[in-house]
């Protein structure tokens, strides 16, 4: 007992000198003056370490970039980043771990629900939170705040262009969909999806629902065989890794009608999961295509991302986290300050030319709805090809 | 609705969750402990499968020989760094212990290998489809079927033939008096551990097939329905854990195809119900164990 009693007193005093050090970096004295230092709240680990672990190491390459350049306002940039382990609550902790410590702007998880919890804290401490991917309607100034941004198209968007790809470029009038009840991104994508695709003329045989983790489709499946008439095609709205095993099933199970989805297919163990037989028609829109032909200059950025990190890029993911951090370091020159007010201000003036494209946010008032277009992505026997940008003819209202 | 197509599926989810369940059982039955890190064995030897094909290019049955050793060293290794030095203090010594396990092997692929998940590469058999008297079902469904009626006959040849089975036997019910008879504790726990490892690991292979990828939690789903299973077939046989995986199976497909769409997210909170009424109606499960007697130590 004695000994359980020491090591309990051991522990407790690391945890209470742990975090007092890293403190003192943060704010230690006149370091804190001539340098920027931005947080990254992401998920290193769980559910949204796909996402955001890519999108953490596309921050890092800009911000060497930044630095090697002269850095932002004449001060160099430092990225800190703390897990939010793929849990809401510790995502909004570390980032306002990140605040105390001085972070000037807060790069939230690549979604509404993880991610919110981060925007949340930058929006109370006055400095902007923006996330590379979190494609939900929801992630704007409406919900969370006037200074809060997302570098990714909405779901509006999103789930437009695949509507639109659908019925106009190929023809299909009926439509199976399959939405994931996990996060509100699964949801809101598959309804903007299905307003538009009706609005189109389109008609939707049935609306079915998953949960995340249940990792079976058995009676997906069988509700999809016993229709009278076959779909044209089925919308699976989901996320990896159950994604996978979704797809497989069903093709396994001989259901050999196209797959349409989001960025949650941009996966390359998707890719790989699915293979050469049953890796074909599919189709998705995400934030971009590791190409030159879809992003000028990715061959440079590639060279550069593989100096760094000593392997080729190998999710699309990498590029908006390299924009965040370039879109910070642009809006803060252009405010001539690190001040949030100023800083979100020259966002929702100014065109941004990124490497993923160009961006326009709408104000405050309207939501900070990101203008941008999306990449249409087939895979054939398990091989990604560039279908090329597309702008949606409508988007449907949030 | 009772179809040929029903029927298999419901077989060959009930084999593979009766494995699972078996497993876990077999570990609980000797040491009175849930091994929490049960569903990283599973997801090591999904591993295994993965290095094996894509740093040591091995065919494809090597791979399948590697990610079952690999779960089979583990589990081994787990009990004797992890179990065995906290074997004779309290059993919340060990299911503490037992989640410690779990956070580690899940930190330690996070990073050593990376949080996202890797593709694994199967035969070409587990892909191919079969049509049965008009139902297509996947060939792995009928392998499962197959693997685990063979491993149930193995298994419960070693435990009624041999020596090593008896003791194992006598040990889950009553470990002190087998103890005192001669038989060594280390050598069942150990065996114990072995075989629960290597049912992870061909059960692995079978889960592992259906999404052909592995990520670090991979383990999870697996260690809660071997859980249910064992909780509803009985804790203190293998036979309890076999006939509450098929059990397990049998509801959840019985539940797929009659709850309307809206409410199949809740699928799961009806299999917990049932669950709940499982112990409050009968706790010992639908297999009652023989003797049963407090966890030595």
């Amino acid at each position: 007992m004695k000994r359980l009693g020491a090591v309990v007193c051991l522990v407790l005093a690391v945890a209470l000198v742990l975090p007092g050090c890293a403190a003192k970096d943060g704010t230690g004295g006149k370091d804190a003056s001539d340098k920027i230092v931005i947080g990254a709240a992401l998920c290193q680990t769980g559910i949204q370490a796909p996402l955001d672990e890519p999108a953490l190491r596309g921050a890092q390459l800009a911000v060497d970039e930044l630095n090697a350049n002269g850095g932002i306002l004449g001060k160099q940039v430092e990225l800190v980043a703390l897990d939010g382990k793929s849990d809401p609550v510790t995502v909004g902790n570390v980032a306002k771990q990140l605040i105390d410590d001085g972070a000037k702007a807060i790069i939230a998880p690549s979604d509404f629900d993880f991610g919110g919890p981060a925007s949340r804290e930058a929006q109370k401490a006055g400095i902007v939170g923006i996330s590379p991917c979190a494609s939900s309607p929801l992630y704007g100034s409406a919900a969370l705040g006037d200074k809060q941004f997302t570098l990714s198209m909405w779901n509006t968007t999103m789930g437009a262009v695949t509507a639109e790809y659908a019925y106009n470029e190929k023809g299909w009038r009926t439509v199976y969909v399959i939405t994931d009840d996990f996060i509100d991104y699964t949801k809101s994508l598959s309804k903007y999806f299905i307003v538009r695709f009706e609005e189109l003329g389109g008609k939707v045989v049935f609306e079915d629902t998953y949960t995340q983790g249940q990792a079976d489709v058995s009676a997906q499946l069988a509700r999809i065989k016993a229709l009278p008439e076959k779909p044209d095609f089925i919308y699976i709205s989901s996320y990896m890794p159950d994604l996978a095993l979704m797809i497989r099933t069903l093709r396994e199970s001989g259901v050999t009608q196209p797959v349409v989805g989001g960025d949650s297919y941009d996966d390359p163990s998707l890719f790989e999961a699915l293979g050469t037989q049953y890796g074909s028609d599919v189709y998705f829109d995400t934030h971009g295509y590791l190409s030159d032909e879809a992003n000028p200059k990715y061959s440079e950025f590639a060279a550069a991302y593989e100096k760094k990190f000593k392997t080729a890029p190998e999710a699309v993911w990498i590029m908006p986290g390299y924009d965040v951090v370039m879109v910070i370091a642009q809006a803060m020159e252009k405010a001539g300050s690190t001040d949030g007010a100023a800083v979100a201000k020259a966002m929702e003036t100014n065109t941004f030319d990124l490497f993923t494209g160009k961006l326009k946010w709408s104000d405050a008032a309207s939501g900070h709805e990101p203008n941008k277009a999306a990449a249409m992505v087939s895979l054939t026997e398990g091989k990604p090809k560039f279908l090329g940008w597309v702008i949606p003819e409508k988007i449907p209202a949030p | 609705m009772i179809d040929l197509e029903f029927l298999i599926n419901t077989l060959s989810l009930g084999s593979l969750y009766a494995l699972l369940a078996l497993g876990l059982v077999l570990v609980y039955g000797i040491l009175k402990l849930v091994n929490f890190a049960y569903g990283e064995y599973i997801m090591i030897a999904g591993y295994g499968l993965y290095f094996s094909a894509t740093v040591l290019h091995l065919p494809w049955w090597a791979t399948m020989l590697f990610g079952v050793a690999a779960a089979v060293l583990t589990s081994y290794l787990t009990e004797l760094a992890a179990f065995r030095p906290v074997r004779n203090k309290s059993a919340n010594a060990l299911i503490v212990t037992s989640f410690a396990v779990s956070i580690f092997l899940q930190n330690a692929v996070l990073i050593l290998v990376s949080p996202r998940a890797r593709a694994v590469q199967l035969p070409p058999i587990f892909s191919q489809t079969v049509n049965i008297a008009g139902a297509t079902t996947p060939v792995r469904n009928l392998l499962i079927i197959g693997t685990t009626i063979t491993v149930l006959i193995l298994l419960s040849l070693l435990m009624k033939k041999t020596v090593l089975g008896m003791a194992m036997r006598a040990a889950a019910d009553k470990f002190t008096t087998t103890r005192l008879m001669g038989v060594p504790a280390n050598l069942v726990i150990s065996a114990a551990f072995i075989i629960s490892g290597l049912l992870a690991g061909i059960a692995s292979i079978f889960w592992i097939g259906r999404s052909a990828s592995v990520d670090p939690v991979t383990g999870a789903a697996p260690l809660l329905i071997a859980f249910i299973a064992t909780v509803m077939g009985g804790m203190h046989s293998p036979t309890g854990a076999v006939v509450g995986g098929f059990v397990y199976g049998l509801l959840f497909n019985v539940l797929s195809i009659t709850l309307p769409a809206s409410m199949i997210s809740y699928r799961d909170a009806f299999m917990f119900v049932i669950v709940v009424l499982f112990l409050l109606f009968r706790p010992e499960g639908i297999i009652k164990g023989g003797y049963t007697e407090e966890r030595v130590g």
